[in-house]
């Protein structure tokens, strides 16, 4: 914490709000098109993305380890201060987020294109257990026995065998893992040519750092 | 009542929500609407938001017909229902309404300020400094993409949508940093430093401790019961 910055803390704040941005206008947008009661696929996967490729462009010019956290924390913040922000899932998932991100970082001393990705896969992959814990948390245990009998009905209806669910939610894994391990690379692609073209990744000379 | 209290009230009542066995759902609601009804009436828009209500509703409505055996008949074309189900739906939508509003209530009745104090108080100043800049920085950031794509799009960049993408993403972070340049310099002639903890002071309220007491008494009440 004590290497931080101003420039670091700025650049924290200023990360976030981007994402924020897109949490707030493209993300309520989504929600009124998707509900969350009729939508189990497509707004965390584009929402999660796009949040894996700010925050974790934020980091290449915050090259501190809790950076990426500290983004999704702000970001998770800023969507519960939103007016329309004050519900626990977002602010659930943004965080934990922030964290995996942050854990697939950690692994390594100096962060590496696969880093990127890794902590790209392991952010977007979360918002789909994510939506089965708030379901759990928000309705109770009863919740699971509502599961079991609409995959029972659900596979009665459509003819196929209950072990078919195991697929779709693997292959509905597979695709956020997918997604996001994309937004890491495109993350670190876009770190690496605005660093370029700006000509600095570390506070200029001369600069205060405390 | 301070931060603290919202805070408090917030952690108490989500786990509560998430932990309480069923018939003690309605004491814990009954004791949010009470809270919200001294120290939070805004908190209370959410019981006027149709949403909110249809799915609660919903929830319990689908019960009788999701959970257990049918054994009350309803007198429809000889429909049977669960009374099972029933209690079943009734308490998935009193946990539903727990949770929901202990966020509401509790998380959401913090200001800008009070979570920037927070941060101060618990030696996370740096972290109070990136919210307060970000909250105010969001309309300005908002503009400069939304410039960036007009701009774009004027010199005939969405003809080729890739490069467009490239070009938007490349621009709205370089602009982001070149914004940042000011904001340091601003932040760095008011000498301010995120490694210097001022402890404000944010100390507990009278209120706070009626709430404490209000919270140990159903704590203790639920205990005592078990």
């Amino acid at each position: 914490m004590s290497s931080y910055s101003v420039r670091h803390w700025v650049t924290i704040g200023l990360f976030s709000a981007l994402w924020a941005a897109v949490e707030v206008s493209l993300g309520s947008y989504l929600h009124v098109i998707f509900p969350s009661q009729t939508n189990t696929f497509f707004v965390g996967v584009v929402l999660g993305g796009i949040g894996v490729v700010i925050a974790l462009t934020g980091r290449h010019f915050v090259p501190h380890r809790g950076a990426v956290f500290f983004i999704a924390l702000v970001t998770a913040l800023l969507k519960l201060l939103s007016p329309a922000g004050a519900r626990l899932g977002p602010f659930i998932a943004i965080v934990m987020e922030g964290l995996l991100m942050e854990a697939a970082l950690w692994t390594v001393s100096e962060p590496r294109v696969w880093t990127f990705s890794l902590a790209g896969a392991l952010a977007v992959g979360w918002n789909l257990p994510h939506k089965f814990i708030m379901m759990r948390l928000l309705w109770g245990q009863q919740i699971a026995q509502v599961y079991v009998k609409m995959l029972q009905e659900g596979s009665q209806i459509l003819g196929i065998a209950p072990s078919a669910a195991l697929w779709i939610l693997g292959i509905l894994l597979l695709v956020r893992l997918l997604v996001g391990a994309l937004g890491g690379w495109v993350a670190w692609k876009l770190g690496q040519a605005v660093a370029k073209r700006m000509g600095r990744r570390f506070p200029s000379t001369g600069e205060v750092t405390r | 009542m301070s931060p603290w209290g919202y805070l408090i009230f917030t952690g108490w009542a989500s786990l509560g929500a998430v932990l309480l066995p069923d018939r003690w759902l309605l004491g814990l609601v009954a004791l949010e609407v009470g809270f919200a009804v001294i120290w939070n009436r805004e908190g209370l828009r959410l019981l006027r938001r149709p949403r909110f209500w249809f799915l609660v509703l919903a929830t319990a409505a689908l019960g009788p017909f999701l959970f257990g055996d049918p054994d009350v008949g309803i007198g429809v074309g000889g429909l049977s229902v669960s009374a099972t189900g029933l209690s079943m739906g009734l308490a998935m939508s009193g946990r539903a309404i727990g949770l929901t509003m202990a966020v509401s209530l509790g998380m959401a009745a913090l200001s800008l300020s009070d979570l920037v104090a927070l941060f101060e108080r618990v030696g996370l100043r740096g972290v109070g400094f990136a919210l307060a800049l970000a909250m105010n920085t969001l309309n300005t950031l908002q503009e400069m993409a939304t410039v960036t794509l007009q701009t774009i799009r004027m010199r005939g960049g969405m003809r080729r949508p890739g490069i467009a993408l490239r070009l938007f993403l490349v621009t709205t972070v370089a602009n982001t940093l070149r914004y940042s340049d000011e904001v340091v310099n601003a932040a760095t002639v008011r000498a301010f430093d995120p490694g210097v903890r001022r402890v404000a002071p944010l100390p507990l309220r009278r209120s706070d401790w009626v709430l404490l007491a209000l919270i140990a008494g159903f704590t203790g009440a639920f205990l005592a019961s078990r």
